[in-house]
């Protein structure tokens, strides 16, 4: 039973962390339209900044000065991602953003290397409560993720700001002409995914060490659990990344000898059987 | 004979003359270029099913590689015939390698088939996300199951050769028959797409509202081509186990699902010439971009060992971001219609009928 909980505690934290990135794709999917594949990258490059930083100031500090320079990158990514007027689809802008995360991960490759990078956690102990262990990074994972999901879905329901957000996904046209700007909208998603996305790797490192090439699974995973409320709806979009990190804990912990690789393809395995179910529910999105 | 008539068989002559030139080319090379050419040859096999269902059904795909792989990993499972418990090479169970070749894409379609049906449904991002998905679940396969694939240690070895009416096909004869079935692939394409289904695609192509209600049922269209392309993918795997002769799930990374696309987006997405053209281009300058990399400096910089891959990572990465943003409808295109733009700016000029794939665009 230790055993059980403690898979759950790691799971849940891995959870969050692909729940931020969920809510991520949300928050761009339901702006611009655009279903966003370099989220992971996002991801992969706060883990990436945090573990060069780490070292040299405090955690704190590092942690900040990560999030930030992730939500620039992304915001630049946006401007780019979103293209221009009565040319560019949403199917396009999905392959922009495919080339957008190659081109980070071909420069992540040339400035990192080809190895997990990880850092130590910054808190000393772990809690050890009736012998499962809960490190306070995973705690302070978990509350930043529920708080950034209640934040963004107040403030996407319940503000003038965030309706006008959610107008642009609509009609881009209708949004330009009562005046929104969908370019500066999407600059806006961008970067504030951006920063989500790397916050969850700036705490998760510890846990779960980052390589170039890591944002395909996050980004998969992301979309996994965004795909769990049909890419608009954020609180289940939490719920999917919650279920995904148990899920394939779960799977690491008690799957007997091979079968333990099958981690993510579990994961995705639920998405394909999801992905099915939508379907028959919503043919006529 | 009207003017279109006359331009469709000189296209047809001209088609089949450059594919005999591209049959015979492979005796004329070298071991080391032969191998590069036959590559090319294959993967425009799968650049022409991804470029139909990318320009026609307006779908993307980012898993044509897994289909490849699956191809060629059923090839050489039934060529083999492995026995699970021993995890050994069981010569009883293996059949003819003519035989598995012809068996292996209908297996991959079926695949298709199956997956296709709910994911073709909703909307572009889900099919692109899910064959993503199925590239990596058959990449976890492929390393767990090493009973029946060999793992990636020790992989799988399939020494057997093709034999057709008695003939071994190897080497020269080999990239002869690649390119052979590309033509006919071709061929076959070209003729779909001047069909009565072409037709329907074509509306389909235009606005998938319109013809709905014209009757043609998108549904299915789209479905069809799915496993029309994965089709493809498997009979190009299938051949690609001759080249390789040794299977190993490194040799179909996720990349090489991404490079199918950016082969599509560079020779046009809906075009069947300009899909075997980009294949063309981009293995090319993927080998060149290797070599480059693999120099121990550049310019007076120092390479690192990852050089290669961050080359060819790199730049295939700038190319989709641009082309896709600037050409929507795919490269050469593009370019095509820049051209007819200066030409038509001349006077006394008329325009030229344009493609007739709609790419990403609205």
């Amino acid at each position: 039973m230790t055993k059980f909980i403690q898979l759950v505690v790691v799971g849940v934290s891995i959870g969050s962390a692909f729940g931020l990135v969920g809510i991520g794709m949300v928050l761009i999917f339901r702006t611009t339209s655009i279903v966003n594949f370099a989220q992971g990258a996002f991801a992969v490059l706060g883990g990436l900044f945090m573990v060069s930083l780490v070292d040299d100031v405090h955690g704190l500090v590092a942690g900040t000065v990560a999030v930030i320079l992730t939500a620039l990158i992304g915001g630049v990514m946006g401007m780019v991602a979103v293209g221009f007027r009565n040319r560019t689809t949403a199917l396009a802008s999905l392959i922009i953003t495919l080339g957008l995360a190659l081109l980070v991960s071909s420069l992540n490759l040339l400035a990192f290397g080809d190895r997990p990078h990880t850092y130590p956690t910054i808190f000393e102990r772990a809690w050890n409560i009736g012998g499962v262990f809960v490190q306070p990074q995973y705690a302070i994972l978990v509350g930043v993720t529920l708080v950034a999901a209640f934040g963004l879905t107040v403030g996407l329901q319940r503000t003038i700001a965030g309706q006008a957000l959610v107008a642009c996904a609509d009609s881009r046209r209708a949004a330009e002409l009562v005046g929104i700007n969908v370019r500066a909208v999407a600059v806006i998603a961008f970067a504030v995914s951006a920063g989500l996305s790397a916050l969850g790797w700036v705490l998760l490192t510890p846990v779960d060490p980052v390589n170039y090439d890591s944002d395909v699974r996050i980004a998969v995973n992301g979309f996994a659990a965004a795909a769990f409320g049909g890419l608009v709806s954020i609180r289940l979009a939490l719920v999917g990344g919650l279920a995904l990190g148990i899920l394939q804990q779960l799977v690491v912990g008690y799957a007997p000898g091979q079968a333990r690789q099958y981690e993510l393809a579990a994961a995705l395995v639920v998405l394909l059987v999801l992905i099915g179910y939508r379907s028959r529910h919503e043919a006529h999105e | 004979m009207s003017a279109a008539r006359r331009l469709s068989l000189i296209r047809l002559a001209l088609t089949l003359a450059f594919g005999a030139f591209a049959i015979w080319l492979p005796f004329r090379l070298d071991a080391g270029d032969r191998s590069l050419y036959t590559l090319m040859g294959l993967y425009a096999i799968v650049a022409v099913g991804l470029s139909l269902l990318m320009g026609f059904a307006g779908q993307i795909s980012l898993g044509q590689g897994a289909f490849f792989a699956l191809g060629a990993y059923t090839t050489g499972i039934l060529i083999v015939g492995l026995d699970p418990d021993e995890r050994l090479i069981d010569p009883g169970a293996g059949i003819s390698p003519l035989l598995a070749v012809v068996l292996a894409p209908f297996f991959t379609a079926g695949v298709a088939a199956v997956i296709g049906v709910p994911l073709l449904r909703l909307r572009g991002h889900y099919l692109a996300f899910a064959s993503l998905a199925l590239h990596l679940i058959l990449l976890a396969v492929l390393f767990a199951e090493d009973r029946f694939t060999g793992g990636q240690d020790p992989g799988l070895l399939v020494i057997e050769r093709l034999e057709v009416f008695g003939r071994t096909v190897t080497g020269a004869t080999l990239t002869a028959v690649v390119w052979g079935v590309l033509l006919v692939t071709l061929l076959l394409a070209l003729n779909l797409v001047g069909s009565r289904a072409g037709r329907a695609l074509r509306a389909i192509a235009t606005s998938e509202r319109t013809a709905a209600a014209a009757g043609v049922n998108v549904a299915t269209y789209k479905l069809r081509l799915f496993v029309l392309a994965a089709g493809l993918a498997g009979l190009s795997g299938a051949f690609y186990v001759f080249l390789l002769q040794f299977l190993s799930p490194d040799a179909f990374p996720l990349f090489l699902s991404i490079q199918f696309v950016v082969m599509v987006a560079v020779g046009g997405l809906g075009s069947i010439y300009g899909a075997v053209l980009g294949a063309v281009a981009i293995t090319w300058l993927e080998n060149r971009l290797r070599d480059l990399g693999a120099q121990p400096e550049l310019l007076g910089f120092e390479l690192p060992d990852q050089a290669p891959q961050v080359f060819s990572i790199g730049v295939f990465a700038v190319i989709l971001i641009v082309v896709i943003l600037f050409f929507p409808r795919g490269l050469l295109p593009g370019i095509g219609e820049l051209w007819r733009r200066v030409q038509a700016r001349r006077p006394g000029s008329a325009s030229v009928g344009s493609d007739p794939g709609r790419g990403l665009t609205p």
